[in-house]
């Protein structure tokens, strides 16, 4: 799917990022298309090296940059801006409070580029600014499963429907943790190695229950029982328990299901009526933050057991 | 694998109703049952997953399955798409 942002999204509620910026002129111009996540600082192209110029990035006009239009004679300045505009302009941003002169202004009114003006100092609000664009144009997708925040770490249950996700799901919250996504999980590729899951926002904290039919997760448990994204940690596939079918028994390999390109470590768990699956999941996240820092159970064991085989042998 | 495309006629587009039948529908067969607005895939068997689509009257969908009974549960959900939802409706007032 191709992300596109319009300008005006920056003006909106950004969530828990906030740009302070105001705009000052070239409102026409708000529903223009961001559509590449990078910036450009227009220092170079001021001064007058045109070469490489990228127009269609969002402009940063820092300390520098401002200075320099402010030193630049009226003329020189009409000059350098009738230049600067006469390419298709995405957007500019003053950083440090610095409010444009009027002949700036006149000039992006015209071509109907908006100008922001923000509190933030140039670092931080690139940093910000990245931030914001990188999980814009993350690629994401739609997954079917249920996603739990258990201890701390990303439940992802998949299955088919029916194996009892849902249930599973709802049985974790009544012990504590916390619920995430019901069914549809949009999941983003924030970084090479990261995958932020979260709901649908129109389904945000319900859950179907078969035999209950929809309910709201937030109003029934209580916001404690809520959260809106969290990384995706683990992958816990569940399956109907197949007679014959070989399960892991030892878990000296970690298993891993690829999303979006990442491998997230995964684990199979088949059902069978009677199976305490909450449990299991639960152990399995306690296991998962034990394997982050360096704790391999099962590997060990095998350790010390080859350790010992080996002193046994020694002896005799 | 066996898909058609379908548009929502119906005014209301695709509110809990609806979507209780289509999954209803979905469930009577083994196969995987998919539909898709936009690239984005619900799972036909969930209903939420149908709900979260947010299907408006004129929303172009595809409804895909694979496995056993793939084509007829294909045409019935499509049909029943195409009617509004009306004759189910209809028909489960006889009952």
């Amino acid at each position: 799917m191709e992300n596109t942002i319009l300008v005006k999204n920056f003006l909106e509620d950004t969530g828990a990022i906030d740009l302070q910026i105001r705009l000052v002129a070239g409102g026409s111009g708000l529903s223009r298309e961001i559509r590449i996540g990078d910036i450009n600082r227009p220092g170079l192209t001021l001064a007058g090296f045109y070469d490489f110029f990228a127009y269609d990035r969002i402009q940063i006009f820092g300390l520098g940059e401002s200075a320099y239009l402010r030193q630049l004679s009226d003329d020189d300045k009409r000059e350098v801006l009738t230049k600067f505009f006469s390419f298709d302009v995405l957007c500019c941003v003053f950083t440090h409070d610095e409010e444009p002169d009027s002949l700036f202004l006149e000039f992006a009114d015209r071509k109907g580029v908006p100008v922001f003006v923000t509190r933030k100092d140039t670092t931080r609000f690139i940093s910000s600014l990245i931030y914001l664009l990188n999980e814009a144009f993350a690629p994401t997708i739609t997954m079917h499963g249920t996603f739990v925040d258990v201890y701390g770490i990303g439940v992802l249950l998949i299955g088919r429907s029916g194996v009892g996700k849902s249930e599973c799901a709802l049985e974790l919250v009544e012990r504590g943790h916390r619920f995430i996504a019901d069914d549809v999980v949009l999941i983003k590729r924030v970084d090479e190695s990261i995958l932020m899951g979260g709901g649908s926002p129109l389904l945000k904290h319900h859950m179907e229950i078969r035999g209950l039919g929809i309910i709201n997760v937030k109003d029934i448990f209580g916001i404690r029982s809520v959260r809106d994204r969290k990384r995706v940690e683990l992958v816990v596939i569940l399956e109907e328990w197949v007679q014959n079918k070989e399960y892991d028994r030892l878990g000296l390999e970690e298993q891993t299901y690829p999303i979006l390109d990442i491998d997230v470590p995964s684990i199979m768990v088949p059902v069978r009526p009677g199976r305490n699956i909450p449990i299991i999941v639960e152990t399995a996240a306690l296991n998962q933050r034990l394997k982050k820092l360096g704790i391999f159970t099962a590997r060990e064991l095998d350790r010390t057991i080859q350790e010992n085989l080996m002193r046994g042998k020694n002896i005799k | 694998m066996t898909e058609r495309e379908v548009v929502v006629k119906s005014d209301a587009g695709v509110h809990a109703r609806p979507a209780m039948m289509i999954v209803k529908e979905a469930m009577k067969y083994p196969c995987e049952v998919k539909l898709i607005k936009d690239d984005v895939e619900a799972d036909c068997k969930s209903i939420m997953s149908v709900l979260g689509l947010a299907i408006v009257s004129g929303s172009r969908l595809v409804v895909r399955a694979s496995g056993d009974g793939e084509a007829k549960v294909v045409e019935m959900i499509v049909t029943m798409i195409e009617n509004n939802f009306r004759s189910h409706e209809e028909s489960s007032q006889k009952n």
